[in-house]
């Protein structure tokens, strides 16, 4: 059993270090990741700047329009950085590459996680990048240093959980296009989220759907760490919440991923 | 005798489709034997390769590596085995040096050995020079040798190679030959496919020719040739006129009425060509004969070719062998 474990983390370090290595040596992808989050960051800012003076907003205590999207651009980011996570894996089965590792003497689930390990880091070095652009803009971060390493991890929690809606489609259908199309799903449940505006100005049926909404807890455990301190009952809530969903996507990932190669 | 390190027996490979690729093969290779299958497209060597590297489960038959099944002791099979196939499948976003290190990680190389290992193998290879370059930017003969060096970093004991010199130019061709033959003689057991008669004749030991599934001979590339039989001499006569030609003719034909080796005289624009069993041999006899029994005969130029394996794939499935190359069938997606 303890060798089995070795034999996984040692196989999916190096296969791992070879996906980061794909990763940054192609400048587009974090280029491309951050892009969209900063220009909705930016626009949204401008262009709602005074929303912030509905009296929803004045219990969240941010100070600004842009302090209360901040958040969300975050998981904006994460998600981003996901989106397209099958697409890789599923050149490399298409291209021979797949094989080449098979042929190996690893475990088959090695490459998987090699794949999916990383997501995690490329997520949260992302989240980082635009956390640090939104200070720059104007956004705070009450909680310092750790308060940011806390809001990082619970963006890559996010990342990798997320991955599944690229992992599961992409290699049930083994077509690149589909890798980027349940995954889409992140947009119509984040803009129903708290991302944009609190719950109090939301009609009563979008507030029973975010009850239940993963992103809506990411959001509101990464919101009080920028503004106004340690909430640990939202954090435990978006690790929960992050814990489920990443159960559920991961585990059908994992049987896509053994429909594939079997 | 030694037990064989490959040993194939009655497998038959039938893809979902309906596609018989692989028709109840049976041959084995000894302890460093170079092997070569000899097929044209679609013939079934890729599919009973990846069977072999444990990628394919095969529908029925056996198969073997290092008395070793491939369906139930597939890890072990895999730690002895090198594998480069048809296309060079490489990390283009990795470095020559990180492409070979990752697939020595991954035979648990140990990591001093694993570094010398490397070194070696792209000094070996002619990738010293760039070996720091992503291998997406190597040229095709390039992505071959670095293909070829990952198969090599764990020193398998079998390599098995699909079509390793496929689209490669002529001069690069045959230095990979001396790399194969080199490899070889240290004692690797080698399994290569090919459709290059060519290279099967000058690289493998034993070679067997498959088509449609099936192998339908199998020997020394000496033995199968000298299953075809004659050679031919080609002479080139200096004639005036095609009077004169078949005037020469027929006094070739006669003047060697009863020399024994000779099989066959058939008349050419050039001249005359002759079927001719151990034309080595022959040789001097049959200039003798030509000229003992008087002139009329003008030889201005005389060639002998050997039966190729051309002519013995010709021989056995009636077909010349194309030499046009396919890659592996796209998976096609949704
Ligand atoms: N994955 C697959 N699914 C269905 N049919 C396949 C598959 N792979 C190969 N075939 C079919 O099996 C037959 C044998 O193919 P194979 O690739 O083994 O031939 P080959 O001898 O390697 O040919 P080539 O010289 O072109 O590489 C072909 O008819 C091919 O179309
Ligand atoms: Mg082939």
């Amino acid at each position: 059993m303890t060798a089995v474990i070795g034999d996984l983390i040692y196989e999916s370090w190096y296969l791992g270090l070879r996906t980061l290595r794909r990763f940054y040596r192609v400048p587009a992808n974090w280029i491309g990741i951050i892009a969209f989050p900063l220009i909705q960051l930016f626009v949204f800012s401008q262009l709602f700047k005074d929303i912030i003076q509905l009296p929803g907003f004045r219990a969240g205590g941010s100070g600004s329009y842009l302090a209360y999207l901040a958040p969300g651009q975050i998981a904006f980011t994460a998600f981003f950085a996901v989106a397209w996570s099958g697409s890789s894996i599923l050149v490399e089965y298409r291209n021979g590459y797949m094989d080449k590792l098979r042929a190996t003497p690893i475990r088959r689930v090695s490459i998987l996680f090699g794949e999916l390990a990383p997501l995690f880091l490329e997520s949260a070095v992302m989240a980082g990048g635009i956390l640090a652009l939104s200070i720059v803009l104007g956004a705070t971060i009450r909680t310092g240093v750790l308060g940011a390493a806390l809001i990082l991890v619970l963006a890559g929690l996010f990342g990798m959980a997320w991955a599944g809606t690229s992992f599961v489609p992409a290699f049930l259908t083994k077509s690149e296009q589909a890798t980027g199309t349940l995954s889409l799903l992140f947009f119509p449940i984040a803009f129903m989220s708290t991302a944009f505006v609190p719950p109090a100005l939301m009609p009563g049926w979008l507030q029973t759907v975010n009850a239940w909404n993963p992103i809506t807890f990411l959001i509101e455990a990464i919101r009080p760490l920028m503004v106004s301190g340690y909430d640990w009952a939202a954090i435990g809530k978006a690790l929960l919440a992050l814990g489920i969903l990443g159960t559920v996507l991961q585990s059908a990932t994992l049987w896509a991923f053994r429909r594939l190669t079997a | 005798m030694t037990s064989p390190v490959i040993e194939v027996q009655d497998l038959t490979k039938v893809y979902s489709g309906g596609t018989r690729a692989v028709d109840g093969i049976t041959f084995s290779i000894q302890p460093g034997e170079l092997f070569g299958f000899l097929g044209p497209n679609g013939a079934g060597k890729t599919t009973t390769i990846r069977v072999l590297a444990t990628l394919l489960r095969a529908t029925s038959g056996i198969a073997r590596v290092a008395g070793l099944d491939v369906g139930t002791h597939p890890a072990d099979v895999r730690r002895r085995l090198g594998l480069a196939m048809q296309t060079p499948t490489l990390d283009t976003f990795a470095t020559g040096r990180e492409n070979i290190e990752l697939i020595g990680r991954m035979h648990r190389v140990p990591a001093a050995e694993l570094k010398r290992r490397t070194d070696e193998l792209l000094e070996l290879m002619g990738l010293a020079q760039v070996a720091r370059k992503m291998a997406g930017t190597y040229s095709g003969g390039m992505r071959r040798r670095l293909d070829l060096a990952c198969a090599l970093v764990h020193r398998p004991e079998v390599l098995i190679l699909d079509e390793p010199t496929e689209g490669l130019d002529p001069q690069s061709r045959i230095a990979l030959w001396g790399e194969l033959e080199r490899i070889s003689k240290d004692g690797t057991t080698m399994l290569l496919t090919t459709h290059y008669m060519e290279e099967a004749d000058r690289l493998c030991n034993r070679v067997a020719i498959i088509d449609n599934g099936r192998i339908v001979v199998d020997g020394s590339p000496a033995q199968l040739k000298a299953g075809i039989g004659a050679d031919t001499v080609t002479l080139q006569l200096d004639a005036h006129g095609p009077e004169d030609l078949a005037r020469q003719q027929t006094n070739v034909r006669d003047q060697l009425h009863g020399f024994e080796p000779l099989e066959a005289v058939t008349p050419e624009s050039f001249g005359v060509s002759l079927s001719i069993r151990g034309a080595g041999r022959a040789l001097p006899d049959l200039m003798r004969s030509l000229d003992r029994n008087g002139d009329g005969v003008r030889i201005v130029g005389l060639a002998v070719s050997q039966p190729t394996l051309d002519d013995v794939f010709l021989k056995y499935t009636g077909r010349r062998i194309r030499t046009e190359a396919a890659d592996q069938p796209i998976i096609l997606g949704w």
